[in-house]
């Protein structure tokens, strides 16, 4: 089997409900080696519970989850922890422990799970830094840094252990274009130069079109549309276009201007 | 009526099920994790130790030396009329060490440490800290709640001596400075009757409270729900059930001292 035909994450079916509300219904997937797989959708559309189901921080109702063949579904914690040193997370607002430095975040991975010596983490630390342009805010705390340096760092933390898949959430959200263009060639550089699986959810449809070997759209927790960028440009679905247009009118729900009056008038 | 009751219960049974829960994974980590080369960072231990306890020095000291002086100065008042005003320096040094310290001490302890534990592992919950802890394959319990818990288990005691040497420096400044017994008789009649045992079921105490507050505060942190809400919520639920807790421990284990002649 060709090494970029190999599946690295499998999704089977699978459900999630919250509070009896249906999250994702029915998802099935597979995601390859190497690829760039985007998954785009409105708010509340059931993507980031998709990327919570996909590194095993939630558990499905039903249906069966595979990260490189293996089952993460009623998995042990041992052997899930031992999955999850091959991935890497960039969460939406980063999530870096604040009370380390940048350098302090990097290095807690490799601490944790090398026996490299104190120096080695040090240099490697520093170098993943230079590779997302961080590099001489090793001792900053993450509240003295922007919002795009913090996502920066939390991309040199995902990094840090060389991982096969990164799992990036709205990795552009909130940036300035240029940041964002910024950190989407460095998502695109990952990928070519150490062949890492990722898997991005996102809203901006420039970042789609520019990253994604593979899209899928989420509505209303339903996979209704998946193809590459040219296919999903092209496609005839009337809420994909709609999603890629942005227009308010069509048939994705939103709350219109009648219905909000109609809100105010059973209120008041 | 029933309903609310009810509801309460069983949030209630829920509370100490996860709070035995957290305790068997801190157990586990302290004693099975050095053996799989996984233990808290000593480091980390060592600065909370210095939050929990060297700075809270200053406040056990305020607290626990008006207490002594406030003691010595009720004893006064009943002693003063049975003639035997000099055993106000036994009763303020027994009652200290054996009640009165360890007590206030888990008390203030817990408002000052145990609720700035809630607030940082819950603000960290919500700011989806600890869920990138998860995802790196880090214990949030192993790498958060053992060095807090540990800290806790070993500064509470010691600043409970403290409070023990404090009270009753408070009392040795009423009753010699305010009821004029001499230096000498005070120090001789503070030490005459307190008896090691005194001691350390008040120090055995102390473990028991640092348990507790270490306890609540790490679960409720951990299990913050919601945003700046829940982190207040967090905080304190932390405060009012430690002092539920404490007290409580404080009446089972002086029932257990009692009874066993201690």
């Amino acid at each position: 089997m060709n090494e970029k035909n190999q599946v690295m994450i499998s999704l089977k079916n699978v459900v999630k409900t919250f509070d009896g509300r249906l999250i994702t219904d029915d998802i099935s997937l597979d995601i390859y080696r190497g690829e760039i797989f985007v998954v785009m959708g409105c708010s509340g559309s059931g993507k980031s519970t998709l990327l919570r189901l996909m590194n095993g921080s939630i558990q499905p109702d039903s249906g069966d989850i595979y990260i490189k063949g293996k089952n993460i579904i009623g998995m042990s914690q041992n052997e899930l922890d031992e999955l999850r040193k091959s991935f890497g997370m960039c969460f939406q607002y980063s999530a870096l422990l604040d009370s380390l430095t940048v350098e302090e975040n990097i290095l807690l991975p490799l601490k944790e799970h090398t026996n490299m010596s104190q120096d080695i983490m040090n240099i490697i630390a520093r170098m993943k830094l230079s590779l997302v342009g961080m590099g001489g805010f090793e001792n900053y705390f993450p509240a003295e840094l922007s919002g795009g340096m913090r996502k920066r760092v939390a991309l040199a933390r995902a990094i840090a252990l060389d991982p096969e898949i990164i799992f990036y959430d709205e990795p552009t959200s909130g940036l300035d274009p240029v940041v964002g263009a910024a950190t989407d060639a460095l998502i695109k550089d990952l990928s070519d130069k150490l062949k890492i699986t990722s898997i991005v959810i996102t809203h901006n449809m420039q970042s789609v079109f520019k990253i994604a070997d593979r899209v899928a759209m989420l509505y209303d927790g339903k996979l209704i549309e998946v193809g590459t960028p040219e296919e999903i440009r092209n496609s005839s679905n009337e809420y994909v276009r709609q999603f890629i247009s942005g227009d308010s009118q069509g048939p994705i729900n939103t709350a219109s201007p009648g219905t909000q009056m109609d809100f105010f008038k059973k209120v008041f | 009526m029933l309903y609310i009751i009810g509801k309460k219960i069983i949030e209630m049974t829920q509370m100490l099920k996860g709070i035995v829960n957290l305790f068997f994974g801190v157990f586990y980590w302290v004693v099975v994790g050095p053996f799989k080369s996984k233990t808290a960072h000593r480091e980390d231990i060592s600065s909370q130790m210095l939050f929990v306890g060297v700075k809270s020095v200053v406040i056990v000291f305020a607290v626990t030396v008006f207490t002594g002086m406030v003691l010595a100065m009720q004893m006064a008042y009943l002693l003063q009329k049975m003639g035997s005003i000099l055993y106000v320096a036994s009763l303020v040094s027994v009652s200290l060490c054996r009640e009165l310290s360890p007590v206030l001490t888990a008390l203030v302890v817990a408002g000052k440490s145990g609720s700035a534990i809630a607030a940082e592992l819950g603000t960290m919950k919500v700011s989806e800290q600890i869920e990138a802890l998860e995802v790196m394959a880090i214990n949030p319990v192993r790498f958060l709640a053992v060095p807090r818990f540990l800290a806790l288990l070993f500064m509470l005691p010691c600043l409970t001596v403290l409070g023990d040497f404090f009270g009753i420096l408070g009392g040795y400044v009423v009753g010699v400075g305010s009821l004029g017994i001499s230096h000498d008789l005070y120090l001789q009649t503070s030490f005459k009757y307190l008896e090691l045992k005194d001691i350390y079921t008040g120090i055995i105490k102390a473990f028991a409270f640092g348990v507790i507050i270490a306890l609540v505060a790490c679960y409720e942190g951990l299990n913050t729900k919601g945003g700046a809400k829940g982190v207040g919520n967090a905080t304190t639920k932390s405060v009012v059930e430690s002092f539920i807790l404490i007290i409580l421990a404080d009446c089972v284990l002086t029932a257990i001292f009692y009874f066993s002649n201690y």
